[in-house]
């Protein structure tokens, strides 16, 4: 699942993300027909709406396979609120099979044992976004899977726990106050010392790193499939 | 209480503060007893007039030993404000009266059928509070002091 | 089974009376304030120690899963519950009323204060009298009334809201809090230092307690089995608010029932870890009725006032689970909104994710002060993990997003609406991401846009957008 994030804003993290499967022997197939998981929609309380698009997700991946998203928040909205989204619904039994299929990256990579052979990378800050940390339950296979990127040293943060602001339309309907947590994990990204601060969530990313830039904090962002598919 | 410069003590009405002569060694020491009930005004219960370093004696019924805390019921021999109306408390408590844990004391305390008490206390420490800039300070509104004298 | 429906009249808001701005104007209020900044850290990371602390020594996910059960089975159980309850009380010569709304609930205390003959009421901590504003009431019948919790009457006297549930006036330094009572006792010889601001504290409360006629209290649980009321606190004034004046009235949510002493031993358990993180509170007291036949001290009154408020509505519905709520305040401290807004920003006695949820259910979901809470909060999950209850509340938090009927709201509809109809294809949704990508590109200055039109105005508020991904490379 390529997310309509990495599509709109960074289409290097899929690409990284299909380089590093494909590096560890997996065979990568990418629907062309996806767009979006819907949680936009369902987070701003609009769920019939997200329901329409979310059918239109659930037919294109349709099949057997595993399906591996880069971001911890479209497969927590596939795997968890899927089955709420469709309960009762004609694609019910579709959308479960669809939930439990569906895999985060680094945790499929994880699970499998893959080794995506990445070329080395410096010191890291790991900031561990909330639908990977309380969604999907998961704190460390995003650092077991950079600790086999060679030169990569993990420093991390204070308060990996507190959220970073981003939220989604939060971010548009409260700016100060998403702005405020933005600048305040930023700062505890930097002080880490490490230069750059990695993570499995493209939309926290965006939103650590425009503040960063805007307000001259010294922190650089990578998606951490960037990392892993280098 | 003579060392806390305790001038009066208000006593329950209880077998067991009577079993050990409470209130005649604290007349001895020359600190004024009183039994309850008292005929005290309630301002003068409150501590707004009359002496203000009176202390308050207790018996438990019970007393949970996880946290610490004591049980006190009220009845006609037990005011119900002897632990807090006070700047001082002391707690009279025989050892058998001590249980492990919370639910034991309040089902022993509360048998549907049997009378239940008007008010029952359970208090685990003295009165405090962290409203001013979060820093717990002591007797906001009950006793300064609470003393325990377990009597084996 | 849903309890039938009762017609009440327009009840009053929960929300304040004395609201300013939009909720995100009064965030930006808020997080200009340093000193209230720096005091919700302090109060935040306070609680989190403690609770790291806690949970070394507790098994809090198998504490919370009884917690939750139990709750549930009495919210499911409740009209069976209220009614045994009512009775015990009875039979132990209480008073009981049930009040369909806020606005009754007042009527039958004011009623009461009238008929006594009443001139002043000492309060303790309760947030259903703030919800169904009762000391306004009581103070429009000319009665005198007065917080007995020291954060409380620190906040009456400054005329202010509560920042939290269970410490009400962390937002306030000594300095301040020195200034009022100097105007409240009318002489300038009051103590500085913590210790001697809490003893004048004390004995002016005490000239309060000897002057008052009716005692109000909340109700932290109701046991139905003896009919026996719990009330929580640190302090002690709640013991001295039921037990000095001569009648006590209990205002208790119709929600906080338990059906008998083990449950309720568990909750009391419960309740204070989740609250300050220790395993007791200082004073429980465990009234049942008024004085007895030969007592001497103790009220000769007792009445127990239930309100409904819109509680009942919310059985049998999606947001059930909210009723399971015990107001232990962990979610709030938990939050990361709460921690740098306070509660006061929130507009209603009920602050934090679980006043996002209940405000706007409990007042009307359309109605203007509420119904923008529950998007005010990134749904992270933190509140979730710490409920003592096993509320879920980042799920009734978006089912309560569902339910708002904010102008906002219906604007963001019908871009929904557009959205929802161009990505379900795949050509359509090729082509907004293609026109996305453009404008982006050609906006973009060094790698970022610095400022977007439209919806996308509100980001570049605060931060710029990437126009390029890295952006730093």
């Amino acid at each position: 699942m390529r997310t309509c994030l990495s599509d709109a804003i960074a289409p290097a993290v899929w690409k990284a993300t299909r380089r590093a499967l494909e590096r560890a022997g997996v065979e990568v197939r990418v629907p062309r027909g996806q767009t979006c998981c819907s949680q936009p929609a369902w987070t701003a309380g609009h769920p019939d709406q997200a329901r329409a698009v979310a059918r239109h997700t659930i037919t294109v991946f349709a099949g057997t396979e595993d399906v591996v998203v880069p971001s911890g928040s479209c497969a927590g909205m596939v795997i968890h609120t899927y089955p709420e989204l469709f309960a009762g619904q004609p694609e019910q039994e579709a959308a479960l099979d669809l939930a439990g299929r569906t895999i985060e990256f680094t945790q499929f990579l994880v699970k499998h044992d893959l080794d995506p052979r990445a070329s080395a990378c410096g010191p890291v800050t790991v900031h561990d976004s909330c639908h990977m940390l309380r969604v999907l339950d998961e704190q460390d296979s995003p650092r077991q899977a950079l600790a086999n990127v060679p030169g990569c040293e993990i420093r991390e943060m204070a308060n990996t726990d507190q959220c970073c602001g981003f939220g989604g339309v939060f971010a548009l309907e409260f700016p100060e106050l998403s702005g405020r947590l933005g600048e305040q994990k930023a700062r505890e990204a930097m002080n880490s010392g490490a230069p750059e601060v990695v993570s499995c969530d493209l939309g926290c990313l965006m939103h650590i790193a425009g503040i960063a830039h805007r307000t001259g904090i010294p922190i650089r962002a990578r998606h951490i499939s960037e990392v892993l598919g280098s | 209480m003579a060392d806390a410069g305790v001038v009066r003590a208000v006593l329950a009405d209880d077998p067991v503060m009577h079993d050990i002569g409470l209130d005649a060694a604290l007349r001895a020491a020359g600190i004024d007893v009183l039994i309850w009930p008292v005929s005290l005004g309630r301002r003068e219960i409150l501590g707004l007039e009359g002496p203000a370093e009176v202390c308050g004696v207790t018996v438990p019924t019970l007393a949970v030993a996880a946290r610490g805390t004591l049980v006190l019921e009220a009845s006609p021999g037990h005011g119900r404000g002897l632990d807090v109306t006070n700047r001082h408390h002391v707690a009279l408590l025989p050892a058998d009266r001590i249980v492990e844990g919370l639910a034991e004391a309040l089902a022993r305390t509360f048998v549907v059928g049997q009378p239940i008490p008007s008010a029952v206390s359970l208090v685990s420490g003295p009165s405090r509070s962290s409203d001013i800039e979060k820093i717990s300070t002591l007797g906001a509104h009950g006793a300064l002091a609470e003393h325990v004298v377990i009597i084996t | 089974m849903t309890v039938p429906r009762r017609r009440s009249r327009k009840q009053q808001g929960v929300t304040y009376d004395d609201l300013t701005g939009t909720l995100r104007e009064r965030t930006v209020v808020a997080l200009a304030d340093p000193v209230l900044a720096a005091n919700l850290r302090t109060a935040g990371e306070a609680w989190s120690e403690q609770q790291a602390k806690m949970k070394g020594d507790y098994d809090f996910d198998q504490m919370r899963d009884r917690a939750r059960d139990i709750r549930r089975s009495n919210i499911r159980d409740l009209p069976a519950l209220l009614a045994q309850l009512q009775n015990s009380v009875r039979e132990n010569g209480g008073t009981v009323v049930r009040a369909a709304d806020g606005a009754e609930a007042c009527r039958y205390i004011v009623g009461l204060a009238r008929a006594r003959g009443v001139r002043v009421v000492a309060k303790s901590k309760s947030m259903a009298t703030e919800e169904i504003k009762l000391n306004d009431a009581l103070e429009d019948a000319g009665l005198e009334v007065v917080e007995t919790d020291l954060g409380e009457w620190i906040l009456q006297l400054a005329h202010e809201h509560p920042t939290h549930i269970i410490a009400p006036a962390i937002h306030m330094n000594r300095e301040r809090v020195a200034d009022l009572f100097r105007e409240e006792a009318g002489t300038n010889d009051v103590p500085d230092d913590r210790e001697g601001l809490v003893a004048h504290a004390r004995m002016r409360l005490r000239e309060k307690f000897a002057q008052a006629d009716i005692g109000i209290s909340g109700v932290n649980l109701g046991v139905a089995s003896t009919g026996t009321l719990c009330i929580v606190e640190n302090e002690g004034n709640a013991r001295l608010v039921t037990s000095q004046p001569r009648i006590h009235v209990a205002v208790m949510g119709m929600e906080r029932v338990v059906a008998d002493w083990d449950q309720a031993a568990h909750i009391l358990e419960v309740l204070p870890m989740a609250a300050i993180g220790y395993d007791a509170a200082n004073y429980v007291n465990l009234i049942t009725g008024p004085r007895r036949e030969g007592e001497t001290d103790g009220p000769e009154e007792l009445h127990l006032v239930i309100v409904d408020g819109g509680r009942g509505a919310l059985r049998g519905t999606e947001f059930e689970e909210a009723l399971s709520c015990i107001r232990c305040g962990a979610c709030l401290y938990s939050c990361p909104v709460w921690r740098n807004v306070g509660g006061q920003t929130y507009g209603s006695p009920y602050s934090g994710p679980i006043g996002a949820v209940i405000t706007p259910l409990l007042e009307g979901p359309a109605s203007p002060g509420s119904r923008d809470l529950p998007f005010m909060s990134s749904l992270c999950g933190a509140c979730g993990d710490v409920c003592p209850v096993g509320i879920p509340l980042p799920d009734l938090l978006v089912r309560a997003r569902a339910r708002s009927s904010s102008p906002h709201k219906t604007r963001t509809g019908i871009g929904f609406r557009i959205w929802s109809h161009l990505w379900r294809h795949r050509l359509t949704y090729r082509l907004t991401i293609v026109a996305w990508r453009l404008a982006l590109r050609i906006r973009g200055k060094g790698g970022w846009v610095h400022r977007l039109p439209g919806p996308g105005a509100n980001w570049t508020e605060v931060r710029d957008m990437p126009s390029k991904w890295p952006p730093h490379r």
